[in-house]
């Protein structure tokens, strides 16, 4: 297989280069040209964007607020999978849900019907989260149970990808290659594989809840 | 997957008199390609082509680049603690799939929609060595059950009518009977997730891999390919090398562009950086990550004047909006890939002797040309194609020398005028609207022009008279 690679590499390098005339782009193009820059304006760009893919957005004026959205959603469940609450934005999170009666399960736990968690960035353009994978922000409960519910300041809206992209440039992107698995959740899933016929919640969740704080 | 694409003029045949085919595909195409329309020019027609011309630009560099990219891309990948490999052929991408299936004791593998997985054939190739294969793409699910191939690039069963789907389910897994898409969709969510949860091994494709930093990037909507790249211990993606990108800037644009060609979307449900297997202060993710560079043939496009073939993105617009497979649906073009962008690769990858009805299956209208975000000139390599075809005599040289008979009898205006008045004449005379004896096969499937009784040069010449 070692002379797999070997050939290949060959063929390729033995080969008249296609496309020497393209440059580099000096200044890349966003897709989304995103005009609005005050805090505001993309608070509001990003709420109706992600209410466009059948996000339902809570707008928390602060903690208390924000645990007042969460456990109506949660309704009667007593059982929740969930980030560890040095990632979540909401204060005492372990003590809060265990006075009221909540176990925090395994993140996996196939069982559980709504997953909690932080994110590392949304995106006002698309209406997007940014979620990284790394000690206590676990995969699963924003994938496995049906319900999905991120908890997010507002604070951590960018414009949109590509000032993403530059933000982790300019961090250095070894930072970011130390994360296993980067997502950028749009919506709920979905599916139109039957007659185009949209239908929401195929494998991941069928909700997602964004409780949005506002500092 | 085998190929049977000489077999297109019969299969298309088929598929025109298929009312049922004809519905649905026109329908999934008509859809397609007015949302994509709404979603590449929402902020302006300028934008659009100006989005389109940076992605296009990204792909060409990156192909300029390959070998170069393919080995940086291999360095970072294994140091994110990836596993490289790399496959000439379809056999030995296969093999490499089953050592690692072996090594891991692996007996049921989880799979996300992937077409470089339909070129290798891989999941006959693990069935036939004992190795359960589920795939969990809705669609792909049901192109399963129903023994079927996908024929779509996006859309795996836009062919079939949901009459045709609810039956299959209800046949082949069990499905009490219903015609509401969500019961059908929640019928099959409970089902795979069962299996999601058991297998030991998850196989994807690969939409895009960043050479700089060493990310495996996909694109996705239901959730299955983060089942199948979380849940497993082992993952395994297929993916081919000309998938390379070079920056994370270049990503940025092509996974936007992707998505707005392909369903009207401006992000995929979910959009994938992997970067590796998961770390020690991580507890989910699989423990083994492996990617498998394809070849299978692109290295030696790459060599040739249809290297831009390889830019190729595969979002499905060109077969949205191209009016032969609107007509013909994706069967038809007998492999995987099907519609303009598969008129042209497979004959690439295959050999032009074994499709060669596939580069006049195109009327050259431009549409795909028009529609591709990365503005891949399908129809002049289909033009090129044709001229090899030609050449190599491969119809038994009809092409050849009907052209050379063409252009002897053109280039001459002697011959040209005799010629024109040989055929107004007859044409007139005998009420032909069909060609004649060897050259019936050009009037076969076209109409015929009625000839006037002067040609233009005629008049022309007489006007000239008249006037001096």
């Amino acid at each position: 297989m070692a002379d797999s690679r070997e050939k290949i590499l060959g063929r390729l390098r033995t080969a008249r280069r296609p496309f020497g005339d393209v440059r580099q782009a000096e200044r890349y193009l966003p897709m989304v040209p995103v005009a609005q820059s005050s805090p505001a304006e993309l608070r509001s760009r990003f709420i109706e964007e992600a209410e466009k893919l059948s996000c339902v957005i809570h707008e928390a004026t602060g903690q208390e607020d924000a645990y007042k959205h969460l456990f109506d959603i949660l309704g009667d469940d007593r059982r929740v999978a969930s980030w560890d609450q040095s990632s979540l934005p909401l204060g005492n999170f372990n003590e809060t849900l265990q006075r009221r009666g909540i176990q925090i399960s395994r993140p996996d736990d196939p069982d559980v019907r709504v997953g909690i968690t932080g994110v590392d960035a949304l995106l006002a353009s698309t209406g997007s989260l940014v979620l990284s994978s790394g000690k206590g922000r676990y995969r699963t409960p924003s994938l496995l149970p049906l319900v999905h519910i991120a908890v997010v300041r507002e604070a951590q809206i960018l414009p949109n990808l590509e000032t993403w992209v530059a933000h982790r440039r300019a961090a250095g992107l070894d930072k970011m290659r130390s994360s296993s698995n980067i997502i950028i959740i749009s919506g709920p899933s979905r599916t139109a594989d039957i007659a185009m016929e949209l239908v929401r919640g195929m494998h991941g969740p069928r909700e997602l809840h964004i409780i949005l704080l506002s500092a | 997957m085998n190929i049977q694409s000489n077999n297109f003029p019969t299969a298309a045949r088929k598929a025109i008199n298929d009312p049922d085919l004809q519905s649905a595909v026109a329908f999934g195409t008509n859809l397609g390609f007015q949302k994509r329309k709404l979603a590449m020019y929402a902020d302006g027609f300028e934008h659009g082509e100006a989005m389109r011309q940076q992605s296009a630009g990204a792909k060409r560099r990156a192909l300029h680049k390959l070998p170069d990219l393919l080995e940086q891309a291999e360095a970072n990948m294994q140091k994110n603690g990836m596993t490289v490999l790399w496959a000439e052929d379809a056999d030995e991408a296969n093999r490499l799939m089953l050592d690692i299936a072996r090594r891991h004791h692996v007996k049921l593998v989880a799979k996300s929609k992937s077409m470089a997985t339909e070129e290798t054939g891989l999941n006959h190739a693990l069935e036939a060595n004992g190795i359960e294969v589920l795939e969990t793409d809705l669609g792909e699910y049901i192109v399963q059950l129903g023994q079927e191939t996908p024929s779509h690039i996006v859309v795996p069963i836009v062919h079939k009518t949901k009459a045709a789907i609810r039956d299959l389910l209800v046949s082949k897994a069990r499905m009490p009977p219903t015609d509401d898409t969500g019961k059908m969709t929640e019928f099959a969510r409970d089902l795979l997730r069962q299996k999601f949860l058991q297998a030991d091994m998850g196989v994807s494709g690969g939409n895009f891999v960043i050479a700089e930093t060493g990310s495996l990037c996909l694109v996705s909507n239901e959730g299955n390919a983060r089942m199948v790249t979380t849940l497993p211990k082992v993952h395994v993606a297929l993916v081919g090398i000309e998938k390379i990108v070079e920056t994370m800037e270049d990503y940025a644009s092509l996974t936007q562009v992707l998505p707005r060609s392909a369903t009207g979307q401006t992000m995929t449900v979910y959009t994938h950086i992997i970067n590796g297997p998961r770390r020690p202060t991580e507890s989910d993710g699989p423990e083994h990550l492996y990617v498998i560079f394809l070849d299978n043939g692109r290295s030696r496009v790459y060599a040739t004047e249809y290297a831009e073939a390889l830019a190729c993105i595969r979002c499905g617009a060109c077969l949205n909006g191209c009016p032969v497979y609107q007509v013909t649906g994706g069967h038809a073009y007998g492999w995987v890939y099907p519609g303009p962008i598969g008129a042209v690769i497979t004959p690439l990858l295959k050999g032009l002797e074994n499709a060669s009805p596939l580069p006049h299956a195109s009327s050259l209208c431009g549409t795909c040309k028009q529609v591709c975000p990365v503005d891949i000139d399908i129809p002049r390599m289909l033009l090129d194609l044709r001229k090899d075809l030609a050449e190599r005599k491969l119809d038994g040289g009809q092409w050849w020398l009907g052209l050379r008979v063409w252009s002897w009898v053109n280039s001459s205006p002697l011959r040209f005028a005799l010629a024109g008045r040989l055929s107004s004449f007859a044409m007139r005379t005998f009420s032909m609207k069909k060609l004649p004896g060897p050259l019936k096969g050009w009037t076969a499937h076209r109409t015929i022009p009625s000839f006037a009784r002067k040609s233009f040069r005629q008049v022309w010449m007489e006007r000239e008279k008249k006037l001096r």
